[in-house]
């Protein structure tokens, strides 16, 4: 008859439990990463969400959209911003909101481009007037670097759903 | 039951529309959907006429369509002759004096740009937009 | 019967083939006059793509500021043409969006509407362009500042008052930025001054103003509703200097 041990031996469990500890800082990195994702947007948005009259005419100077967009739109966006990153906190509809504050963000930057390329001197109005004075290669920066961190959150997600 | 990512992205975005709308409820007084001048910088013309004699009347339209004929009073200030014009309109001001102006219809937007460089270059307060521009001021006083 | 049928349907395909069609190559285009000019003029460029003439119905400007002409009012099938407008750039700053509304016979596009995008560079900014005293006020200086565009370098700023009664003290506070001090002699009664301010390099001239305001009116007891407000006081006319300016560089 065959027996199988149920005690493990212990190389297999010495390397398992290297395993478990590395996947478990890969994991806290990674919930650490969502944090400051979700805390950059969810900053942002409530800056927004205090003063949506300033946000409509930051949209406003950017001359891309009519003024009743403009507003309707300083009056979600900020929401949609605040939704997203409580969603990557607390892991609910995780996948959809990487996907909306990626597509916010390329969003964002293609409007700072045109701009620039127009030559318009304007607020980004990303954080607010928090952000009126930064530069145009700090607003480009800033937004490369969040969208690189949203898609190595995306590609992190895409692997746990294959393991799980 | 897991929710595809586009069905997570429109419920979010679903989820994302009523405190939108609730905010936009708690501003309306302070935003117009219509036009990017706050509601406390239009003034309509029986509002004007009850600001009384402190009021100085400003015509932001090209000098040909004020010739023609304008408010009884008002000042000319158009951007085509904006700093011929200024210090004229500067002499009538003094502290404590509105400032209302107009442009020849609602649709116009010579008075809100001629207010807005009234507001911030030369920063005088008390600066209006008259709602319907000249147009309601004849409906109102011919 | 059939030849008929034929000859009907051969009749309505030329109608649709020999369609009228106005293509403009671009239907929004920005200028950059320079800091001197005072026009700044778009061409906007069409062809008549389809196999009929076009006609102009109308060619209409946003604003009295702008000027917009056909170079004919009827286009042949296959010709080019343009339309040119004029943006009087006068003393706006920043940028200006004027639109020129095209009406045409052509049923597939009968309005167009050009966009001019102006972008009026700002040799100086001179903020604010307006100090005041009250009557009776203590007469401390008052301070201008004059921004460099960002795209420009200017060392030396010239002030000239065009009042006697008003003195200027102009210094460089660095990174393109100046600082007018601005004082009048004394406040006891109204009067005004207007500031002219230039650049060493550039005829353009900008303009600031000092005045030592009236007393403020009396507060008036508000016109009865459906009588019209009493008229404000008749056009006053910027005090005029009698002796030569002075004048200050820096």
């Amino acid at each position: 008859m065959r027996e199988t041990s149920n005690i493990e031996s212990p190389v297999n469990a010495a390397s398992l439990g290297v395993r478990r500890s590395a996947f478990g800082v890969w994991r806290f990195l990674w919930r650490t990463l969502d944090f400051i994702v979700a805390g950059i947007f969810v900053y942002a948005g409530a800056l927004k969400v205090l003063d949506p009259v300033q946000f409509a005419h930051d949209i406003k100077n950017f001359q891309i959209l009519p003024w009743p967009i403009s507003v309707a739109l300083a009056f979600y966006q900020p929401w949609l911003e605040i939704f997203c990153g409580v969603g990557l906190v607390f892991r609910f509809f995780y996948r959809g909101a990487l996907c909306i504050l990626s597509a916010l963000i390329v969003v964002f930057t293609l409007a700072i481009i045109a701009a620039k390329v127009r030559g318009l001197d304007i607020t980004c109005g990303c954080f607010g007037h928090a952000s009126q004075h930064w530069s145009f290669p700090a607003h480009l920066a800033t937004n490369v670097a969040i969208l690189a961190l949203l898609a190595l959150l995306f590609k992190a997600g895409e692997q746990r759903r294959r393991t799980d | 039951m897991k929710l595809s990512l586009t069905r997570q992205a429109l419920v979010l975005a679903a989820l994302s529309l009523f405190p939108a709308m609730g905010e936009a409820i708690y501003f309306r007084g302070k935003i117009s959907w219509r036009s990017p001048i706050p509601p406390s910088e239009m003034v309509s013309v029986d509002q004007a006429r009850a600001l009384g004699g402190n009021v100085i009347w400003v015509d932001a339209r090209p000098d040909e369509e004020f010739a023609r004929d304008h408010v009884p009073g008002a000042l000319s200030l158009n951007e085509d002759r904006w700093n011929e014009l200024l210090p004229q309109f500067l002499a009538a001001w003094s502290p404590g004096k509105k400032v209302v102006v107009y442009c020849s219809a609602e649709s116009c937007d010579l008075a809100r740009e001629a207010a807005e460089r009234l507001r911030k270059e030369a920063q005088v307060p008390d600066v209006f937009v008259l709602e319907g521009g000249w147009e309601a001021w004849l409906k109102k006083n011919r | 019967m059939k030849t008929q049928i034929l000859a009907f349907i051969l009749s309505i395909a030329v109608c649709f083939g020999a369609r009228a069609e106005l293509k403009f190559d671009k239907t929004e285009i920005e200028l950059h006059p320079k800091p001197d000019d005072k026009q700044a003029v778009g061409h906007f460029t069409y062809q008549n793509t389809g196999k009929t003439p076009v006609k102009f119905k109308s060619v209409k400007a946003s604003c009295g500021c702008t000027a917009a002409q056909t170079q004919k009012d009827e286009v042949p099938a296959g010709e080019k043409g343009e339309v040119t407008a004029t943006f009087n750039i006068g003393d706006r700053t920043g940028t200006q969006v004027k639109t020129v509304t095209v009406e045409t016979d052509d049923p597939a596009n009968p309005h167009t509407v050009l966009t001019l995008r102006t972008i009026i560079p700002q040799l100086l900014e001179v903020s604010p362009t307006f100090v005041f005293w009250k009557q009776g006020e203590k007469a401390d200086p008052k301070a201008i500042t004059v921004k460099v565009g960002k795209e420009f370098t200017v060392k030396h700023i010239k002030v000239t008052s065009s009042a006697p009664d008003y003195q200027t003290k102009v210094e460089e506070t660095g990174k393109g930025e100046f600082k007018i001090d601005v004082q009048p002699k004394d406040t006891n009664t109204a009067n005004g001054t207007t500031l002219t301010i230039q650049s060493e390099d550039s005829p353009k001239v900008f303009y600031a103003t000092a005045r030592v305001t009236g007393a403020p009116p009396a507060p008036m007891v508000p016109a009865p509703a459906g009588q019209p407000a009493p008229v404000p006081p008749a056009d006053q006319k910027a005090p005029v200097a009698k002796t030569a300016p002075t004048g200050q560089t820096h």
